[in-house]
């Protein structure tokens, strides 16, 4: 990484950390003076935001366990709660 | 807030349907973070029923000084830590996920190169999305996203599902799966990365 500025290359590796606000300070001034200059990092940048909420949402109950292993979980958990244990 | 503390009483009264629906939650995000450390589907469907049963033993000993997710997720890398030593992929995760971690986030292609007039800048900036929420609601769209998701390497799976899907911490994260808070950072913007270039296929595909 050079010194003195950021590029946009650099910058597509760094949106991340810069979310998390993770970065050192010095890094971060370099990370804003750049995005105020860059109307297509700050278009990445709302893209990679956009992508993880798009991601959390993506999850459904469609992905739920099947219907055999469900029931058996279920016994398992009467089974114990009657104190029979799972084991 | 733990969105799971309303269940608990009624985990402990033995509400089978509190039971149900806290399996209904999870399982899937408990199955894709296994994946990470066993060789196949197969293997991570058994350490996550192994998590379930554990949860189910220690349900009365779990004091609420972490969350019910973080608690599972914790049973789950246990388990699944075992599971792979006993498979002798004693590979560590880290590791593992550096080899995932190589690649750009974006193709090198995309930047003007040097000895161009701007070298490390966008030669192909990425076009904004035209009100993405709208077009990423239809089943088309979600199906297409969850298929992008189960096509990353398991490691990236498993840290994209902890913090975009079940919202943990990047310092919990680095607990879970032993890996340093650079290594949590980077697996994580390659996963992000990867999603958003099929995004960006995605819905110029569909203009």
């Amino acid at each position: 990484m050079t010194v003195d500025e950021i590029v946009c290359r650099e910058f597509a590796e760094l949106a991340t950390e810069y979310l998390d606000g993770a970065m050192p300070d010095e890094t971060l001034e370099l990370v804003e003076e750049h995005l105020a200059m860059c109307d297509w990092c700050r278009d990445y940048l709302r893209q990679i935001q956009t992508t993880a909420r798009a991601v959390a949402d993506a999850a459904g109950p469609e992905t739920a366990p099947l219907a055999p292993t469900l029931d058996a979980l279920v016994d398992a958990f009467r089974a114990h709660t009657r104190g029979d244990g799972p084991r | 807030m733990d969105r799971d503390a309303p269940l608990l009483a009624a985990l402990r009264a033995g509400d089978e349907e509190a039971f149900a629906t806290l399996v209904m939650r999870y399982h899937a995000s408990l199955k894709r973070v296994a994946r990470a450390y066993v060789s196949t589907e197969a293997v991570a469907e058994e350490v996550v029923q192994e998590t379930w049963l554990a949860a189910i033993a220690g349900l009365d000993r779990f004091e609420q000084r972490a969350t019910i997710k973080t608690w599972l997720f914790h049973i789950l890398a246990n388990k699944a830590k075992t599971r792979g030593t006993r498979e002798r992929r004693t590979v560590p995760f880290a590791s593992l996920a550096r080899a995932d971690s190589e690649e750009p986030a974006v193709s090198p292609d995309r930047f003007q190169r040097e000895g161009d007039a701007w070298p490390g800048h966008w030669a192909m900036p990425p076009r904004p999305w035209d009100d993405p929420e709208r077009r990423l609601a239809s089943l088309e769209a979600r199906e297409h996203l969850r298929a992008a998701i189960a096509a990353l390497p398991a490691t990236q799976q498993a840290v994209l599902t902890l913090r975009d899907v079940e919202g943990l911490e990047a310092e919990e994260v680095c607990g879970l799966l032993d890996v340093s808070a650079g290594n949590q950072r980077v697996i994580l913007h390659r996963a992000r990365a990867r999603v958003r270039a099929d995004l960006e296929r995605y819905f110029e595909e569909t203009a």
